[in-house]
């Protein structure tokens, strides 16, 4: 009786998976386990994720470390993932022309046009000028009403603007009502004397006139030239419920397009494209181009240094063989990430248009040997490195039940798409390609402008719900769930993440219904892609069409919609395709270790 | 019959002039009604737990002296939306905003 642990690292996770082989060479599964990786895959920091994903399986079966008979490592693919965002365009505004913002509860609906007057200059305003005024937080809203009552009748004054959030405790108290916006942080930068103009929406609408370039031009009397200047003004403010716009001279407002360069795809013959011509054309390029040997990037540009970046990222792990670190892939997605205006005056955003891309690293031979060493010598037990992890990955899926040869595997993991199909005399033909959980994590956090890949992760992986009163919840397929106990008011009315240890809630406000199209499209935008992709490169003749079993594993298999989005879109091809069930206990997890244990036995006889 | 405006209730004993006037402010610019009853009971809970089961929208504060305290019908004795035994303006403004929050359904400040 001998205990057989295999174990399979990947970029994320490390997994384990125990098995017993008796003297009859009868092999039964234990255990198996999975851990964060500790480390870039292929680095001995790996050790320390391995020992603690092997505790944790021989924990289950009530056993310590030293019962191990051996371990097999797999020959991890020598590939790495990596992503990198780069923006397109940007919008520059010189001298601030431009406040457009949504303050919860402006007052008033309606356009109005004025020169800008601060509060404290109220006594200088001359007669049959129209004025905006403007007033600090300072003043409290009963003086500013009362102030402003008193002027009505000698002064025209067409509009307010406030920094505190005062707009209806001030509309309220008008004799004469004026649109007034408020929540203007930064209102000391609203230079005097300007020319300027606010509209606040009819209640249950955005705004009309600020948001289309010819009724900025209709306020502010703007030449046909001016016009064209104001058009990406405009083009932020639409769906706003409020805005500002000021006339400002000098003032500009650019459109720009960044120097995005070109990408040198270097496979039969070199293909160079441009970053700016967009993910669709990027892509057929690299369809194009074949096989890939090295891809490169314009230096200088943003696309070169994101390339040198990743090269040198990997050349820091096994700095022996640094001139043979290659990007052999790339996968390039269009998207829209939200960036701050420089110059303007309320922190608004700007949606920019971007790519997002994944690349595919290649290093000559991963040190497996080194950590096979290592754990040897922590362990005390034999620890070999055995089989090809597509090898490894097919048996394992064999395993499924209901499969049988041949049969295609899509591994779809966190930081690589791989794909096998394993022919009827058990021949491999497989690929590895950039992109999976990781770009889709980036994609998230980008266009909801999270700024933080933890959440977005979690949004990847947790369905949403929002919580509409302190004994119910809406679930994002519109179900309702009601609860016992009151849910904690920190919840109340906000969207949240429904994880296995409880609520994570959302901090910025944006829909759900958004949230949930931008998660679904970027899976779709990423996973849909890549399978064709994939499944294209080692499918018999390249034809889709050749294949008619696939079974999907790793772990983006597991996520609560990807593998139904890829079963929808197999569907035409008569594929049958669906999540693999590894032992028929595991889920689409543990292929790989499986694998491992399982060729233990081949090995044998 | 008598017939209410929908409205957040403000139970209030010896409130505070200063704190009612910004609770009052608060709910006002999210523009919610709200009516102000001078109540026998000393205790800001209890004042808010009953004003939130008078309300027709549910939601209630209790002002005692300074002490301020906003709940929701339903809510078990002892859990508060929020409350601030001696508030400054800013907070006093919150809680009142807050409880129209409360009624809109949106997130608390």
């Amino acid at each position: 009786m001998r205990l057989i642990a295999g174990v399979d690292i990947g970029n994320s996770t490390t997994e384990v998976c125990v098995g017993e082989v008796s003297e009859n060479g009868t092999l039964t599964f234990h255990a198996g386990s999975s851990c964060p990786t500790t480390g870039t895959k292929g680095t001995v920091e790996n050790v320390h994720g391995i020992k603690t994903a092997l505790s944790q399986a021989m924990e289950k079966i009530g056993k310590t470390l030293d019962s191990l008979y051996c371990v097999r490592l797999n020959e991890a693919a020598p590939v790495i993932g990596d992503t990198a965002m780069e923006t397109l365009t940007e919008t520059i505004i010189t001298d601030s022309s431009m406040i457009g913002h949504n303050p919860a509860t402006p007052a008033g609906a309606g356009q109005a046009v004025g020169e800008i007057l601060v509060y404290e200059h109220l006594m200088r305003a001359v007669k049959d000028t129209p004025y905006i005024v403007a007033v600090s937080r300072e003043h409290p809203y009963e003086e500013i009403a009362a102030q402003i009552n008193l002027l009505a009748d000698r002064l025209q004054i067409t509009g307010l603007i406030l920094q505190a959030d005062e707009a209806v405790l001030v509309y309220n108290r008008l004799h004469k009502k004026l649109p007034i916006i408020d929540e203007v942080l930064h209102i000391d930068r609203l230079p005097d004397g300007v020319l300027a103009t606010i509209e606040v929406a009819l209640p249950g609408q955005t705004i009309r006139m600020l948001s289309n370039p010819y009724g900025i031009a209709t306020l502010l009397q703007l030449n046909a030239e001016e016009t064209r200047a104001v058009t990406p003004i405009a083009k932020s403010l639409i769906g706003k419920r409020s805005a500002v716009v000021l006339k400002t001279p000098g003032g500009n407002v650019h459109e720009n397009v960044l120097p995005a360069g070109e990408i040198y795809l270097n496979g039969k013959e070199t293909i160079s494209i441009n970053l700016d011509e967009g993910a669709e054309k990027i892509m057929k390029a690299v369809s194009a181009a074949g096989d890939i040997y090295d891809i490169s990037g314009q230096s200088d540009t943003n696309v070169g240094n994101m390339f040198t970046r990743i090269k040198q990222g990997m050349s820091q792990l096994d700095p022996t063989s640094a001139s043979d670190i290659r990007i052999t892939d790339i996968l390039a997605v269009d998207t829209l990430a939200p960036v701050l205006i420089s110059g303007a005056l309320a922190g608004e955003t700007c949606l920019e248009k971007a790519v997002g891309i994944a690349a595919m690293v290649k290093t000559q031979k991963l040190p497996m040997q080194e950590i096979a060493a290592r754990l040897k010598t922590e362990l005390g037990t034999d620890v070999t490195v055995a089989g090809v992890e597509a090898v490894m990955a097919s048996l394992g899926a064999l395993t499924t039940p209901g499969t049988k040869l041949p049969l295609a595997i899509l591994d779809m993991g966190g930081g690589s798409t791989d794909a096998a199909v394993i022919s009827e005399n058990g021949q491999v033909t497989m690929t590895h390609q950039a992109g999976a959980g990781e770009l889709v994590s980036m994609l998230i956090e980008t266009e909801l402008g999270l700024g933080d890949r933890r959440i977005a992760e979690q949004i990847k992986k947790y369905p949403l719900a929002k919580v509409e009163s302190l004994f119910h919840m809406r679930m994002e397929n519109g179900q309702m769930t009601f609860v016992e106990d009151s849910i904690d008011p920190r919840f109340f009315g906000r969207v949240i993440l429904l994880t296995e240890n409880g609520y994570v809630r959302i901090e910025q406000d944006i829909p759900m219904e958004k949230i949930v199209q931008v998660r679904r499209d970027a899976k779709r935008k990423v996973f849909t892609a890549n399978a064709f992709r994939a499944l294209k490169k080692v499918a018999p003749c390249h034809d889709l069409k050749n294949i008619s079993n696939v079974v999907l594993v790793g772990g983006s298999a597991q996520d609560f919609e990807i593998p139904e989005m890829l079963m929808e879109a197999f569907a035409e091809y008569r594929i049958v395709c669906g999540r693999g069930n590894i032992r028929g206990t595991e889920g689409p997890r543990n292929a790989v270790a499986t694998g491992l244990v399982l060729s233990y036995i081949g090995k044998q006889i | 019959m008598i017939i209410k405006k929908p409205s957040v209730f403000i139970y209030t004993h010896d409130a505070s002039p200063q704190v009612l006037r910004n609770v009052c402010a608060g709910i006002e610019e999210e523009s919610v009604f709200y009516e102000i009853t001078e109540f026998p009971d000393a205790c800001m809970e209890k004042l808010a737990y009953k004003a939130a089961r008078d309300s027709m929208l549910g939601s209630g504060i209790g002002i005692f002296g300074t002490a301020v305290c906003l709940k929701m019908r339903g809510l078990e004795k002892g859990k508060n939306i929020e409350s601030h035994l001696h508030p400054t303006a800013e907070e006093a403004r919150k809680t009142g905003s807050n409880s129209a929050r409360a009624v809109k359904k949106l997130p608390f400040r």
